[in-house]
């Protein structure tokens, strides 16, 4: 029964996806109202029917019902019911469905909020989602379909994949991941829409950068929730190890936030449309060929998904979105003709234009990187593999020039400057620079790169601080406002300048803790018996003993480490290696004593709870949880940033009247 | 993508084709489509070495930290296990102690570590850390990698008493893994 009415739900949503992107063309061609209030309809109904059979699935999996195919692969009776529940996600065909849900979600919303606005778009760009639905529908009824029907079910099932089940982070990063990724379907759709009518207007820009703020938010936290599960689970104590599928992440996220900057200029200045559309359709089409690179099998990679038969269709998808993609820009792009120009010289505009430059290159050098080893093996049939070295080596200039640029970008005004007001700009900040660098020096900082790192940051630090807080000063000087009064209404004049810089604060916090994490820690290996004891840097640890715990659904041996830190007592850690029913490989789990300071990271190699000996990695990391509390502060800025946009107008239209007191509404370099 | 905001294009340019677009962007996508079709269907761990039979190339390579240099034919009788690795390699850093309990285990077999493309303070250090059981030479412009037709670390090569590859392992080595292919390339083959 379930099967077939899983089965049913899913054709039905191929359907009407295939319908409603038919529907959205043609009204887009030919625009009338009954036209749009069916693609809209046909739109709604797609994200149901997504939902529908996400909750029958869900239902299958709860009351382990083996007869679906899906359950059969990934259920088991004796996992609690939480892990039932997030098994949707564990594996192929569930996450594409679960993929589907979130698809739908964001069209119904999307379709929603622009229903009596930019009616010559919006058919359109509802077309262009519900097309990219109707090819994740027919993955799911054919080459990925998890409602198959299983003939003679077995009483039980293996359980998902342990990893879900062995730490939470793996549960909430895969929807924050895909979160992002089908996110940018909205922003593609968009773009498509606004290359197919011939014209990107003022008007329309908003919700193009606000459609792609807000899976950028999604996509920032996801990166970042994947690296700490490496860190927190895979235990060799690093966060980021360019695996093709973490680069599959990254690269999105470069053009998207290449995208978000250059959508500021296309809003100020009319300029750069074409260019900013291109980003955005990009953006889509790294996010296909990262779900390929994921799914396919092709790539060699220490995540090794799946080798599943849906890579071939998804390729053929990729090739065709992106042929269609080049034919529409080369047709349409000139459409999107510039109406201002870009300031020449010393100036704001130009470091915006440094900034794409750079994240460009960035997102080319990260691809090379990761579809090289493939041209080799087809070029000369020759298997390798790209080091971590060349990415490093390449990863750190270009960062560094980053963090320069978001320092600099947004000391210097817009337009032309005089030599006095660069002076003015660029030479305050070197205080806060000169800071941050003194104290890393201090603190025993010796690597060239950090210490560059540290004084940009200091310098990006005190720009972004201090245009923070010019608004305010502003308003107390005019209006005689306190501290408090003038912080509250420029903000609520100006979220999205704020939100950028609240983005950009954490933004350098997060590079400089991965230049101080990645050049100034300890290491030490160390075998130990019971009761021995050993020291690494201001720690002592001593080994009391090795134990063996048996749960339902894993065996788990564990060290008992007791930690002091010059002779204070720090409490007790337990790293420990589980091993579950349906792994082969034992799996450990690391122990991380978290300060802000510093992380004592240590993880098990090997552990005899017979003899009582342990083999331990023992990390000393610092600043490595400021990564995880400046993502968490990029997450704010992007939230704060797109709230207004969601609430009416009057906000939006006030921040743009009063500009000549204020800043400009809007973002930094 | 470069032509799009060229200031100043007037809606009779606006209606053309805009060609520097088309070669630019066939020229990213067809390529990367190419690549990504030719790769389709095939298994990144499978492991094809044509050396597996057949001699091992000789070498002659200075240790981590300077040294009389260790060749290959000096240690002809007897059963040789070659590491490649990096400290910048994962997979290696998780093997190490197993093939460093192997090499105290197994006294009559020599195990050698070959560093790949690293530098030699990092390697030092790692070893430092780590109780190293086994001499790691430098192989400085990486020849004895391509001899070896090393393609990712870590890699290891099992190598009979006569010098013959009896065994290439891809992937991080484990203590039962080791005492296995150890025991083919002392019986001489598999």
């Amino acid at each position: 029964m379930v099967p077939i009415l899983g089965r049913t739900l899913i054709l039905l949503a191929l359907l009407i996806a295939s319908a409603g992107a038919l529907v959205g063309f043609v009204t887009g061609a030919r625009p009338s109202g009954v036209g749009w209030t069916w693609t809209r309809r046909l739109a709604y109904a797609f994200a149901a029917l997504m939902a529908l059979a996400n909750l029958t699935m869900e239902y299958a999996l709860l009351t382990h019902d083996f007869s679906v195919s899906y359950v059969a692969h990934v259920g088991s009776r004796s996992v609690p019911t939480w892990v039932s529940i997030v098994s949707l996600w564990s594996s192929l065909e569930g996450s594409i469905l679960f993929w589907g849900l979130v698809m739908g979600a964001y069209i119904a919303v999307a379709t929603w909020q622009n229903r009596d606005k930019h009616p010559e778009y919006m058919p359109y760009a509802v077309g262009v989602w519900l097309a990219c639905g109707a090819f994740f529908s027919f993955l799911l009824a054919g080459p990925a379909q998890p409602f198959a029907t299983v003939l003679n079910p077995q009483a039980d099932g293996p359980g998902p994949n342990a990893l879900l089940q062995n730490h939470y982070l793996m549960v909430i990063h895969p929807p924050f991941l895909y979160s992002g990724y089908v996110g940018m379907t909205i922003p593609f759709g968009l773009a498509c829409a606004a290359l197919l009518v011939g014209r990107l207007g003022h008007d329309f820009i908003r919700p193009l950068r606000d459609m792609l703020l807000l899976p950028w938010i999604f996509l920032t936290v996801a990166i970042v929730l994947g690296g700490w599960w490496a860190y927190e689970v895979l235990g060799w104590g690093g966060y980021w190890a360019w695996d093709p599928v973490e680069n599959a992440s990254f690269l999105p996220w470069l053009t998207a936030t290449a995208a978000l900057h250059s959508a500021l200029l296309v809003e100020r200045k009319a300029v750069l449309k074409g260019w900013t559309v291109t980003l955005v359709i990009a953006t889509y089409l790294l996010t296909i060929l990262g779900t390929f690179m994921t799914r396919s099998g092709v790539f060699n990679s220490v995540h090794s998904f799946t080798q599943s038969a849906i890579g071939p269709t998804i390729l053929v998808f990729l090739a065709a979105a992106l042929l269609f993609t080049v034919v529409l820009l080369t047709l349409r792009v000139d459409t999107l003709a510039a109406e201002g120009r870009l300031e020449t010289g010393p100036s704001r505009d130009v470091m915006f234009l440094v900034q794409n430059l750079l994240f460009v290159l960035f997102t080319f050098t990260v691809l090379l990187g990761t579809v090289f080893p493939l041209v080799v093996e087809a070029v000369r049939g020759v298997q390798m593999s790209v080091g971590r070295p060349y990415f490093d080596k390449m990863a750190l200039p270009i960062g560094v020039a980053l963090l320069f640029v978001m320092g600099v970008g947004p000391a210097l005004p817009w337009g032309r400057a005089t030599k006095e007001q660069l002076r003015g700009a660029l030479l305050p900040p070197l205080i806060g620079a000169a800071v941050l660098a003194a104290a890393g020096l201090a603190l025993g900082v010796r690597s060239p790169w950090t210490l560059v790192a540290l004084f940009f940051g200091g310098f990006t630090a005190q720009v972004t601080l201090s245009e923070i807080l010019l608004p305010v000063r502003q308003r107390m000087r005019s209006h005689g406002e306190g501290v408090l009064d003038a912080f509250l209404e420029a903000q609520r004049r100006g979220r999205r300048r704020l939100g950028a810089y609240i983005v950009h604060a954490g933004a350098m916090i997060v590079i400089v803790a991965i230049g101080v994490s990645s050049t100034m820690g300890t290491s030490k290996e160390i075998q130990l018996r019971e009761g021995e004891t050993t020291t690494v840097g201001a720690y002592t640890l001593t080994f009391v003993k090795a134990e063996a715990i048996s749960e339902p659904h894993r065996q788990s041996a564990r060290a008992q480490m007791d930690i002091s830190r010059n002779g204070r007592s720090l409490g007790t850690l337990y790293p420990s290696m589980n091993q579950y029913e349906s792994q082969r490989e034992p799996i450990g789990t690391p122990a991380v004593r978290t300060s802000l300071t510093e992380d004592l990271y240590l993880s098990i190699h090997n552990i005899d709870t017979d003899t009582g000996s342990v083999g331990l990695l023992v990390l000393v990391n610092p600043m490595v949880s400021w990564i995880w509390i400046a993502t968490a502060v990029m997450a704010l800025g992007g939230l704060v940033a797109l709230v207004p946009a969601w609430r009416r107008e009057p906000a939006a239209v006030q921040a743009r009247a009063p500009a000549a007191s204020t800043p400009p509404e809007g973002a930094p370099g | 993508m470069t032509a799009a905001s060229t200031p100043g294009a007037t809606p009779a340019q606006a209606a053309r084709i805009n060609t520097r677009v088309l070669v630019m962007g066939l020229v990213i996508v067809v390529p990367l489509i190419a690549i990504l079709v030719l790769n389709l269907g095939r298994d990144p761990h499978t492991v094809r070495s044509p050396l597996v039979g057949r001699p091992a190339p000789a070498f002659s390579l200075v240790p981590i930290g300077g040294g009389d240099p260790v060749s290959l034919e000096s240690l002809r009788g007897r059963p040789v296990v070659i590491n490649f690795w990096a400290t910048w390699c994962v997979p290696c850093f998780q093997e190490h102690a197993a093939l460093a309990a192997a090499a105290r285990g197994l006294r009559d077999v020599r195990f050698l570590g070959v560093v790949y493309e690293d530098e030699e303070v990092r390697t030092q250090a790692f070893l430092q850390q780590r109780e190293s059981a086994y001499p790691s030479l430098m192989d400085p412009e990486g020849k004895t990698a391509i001899a070896y037709g090393v393609f990712g670390v870590p890699e290891t090569f099992f190598i009979d008493r006569a010098g013959r590859i009896v065994e290439k392992y891809v992937g991080p080595l484990e203590r039962s893994t080791i005492s296995e292919l150890v025991a083919r390339a002392r019986s001489g083959g598999p």
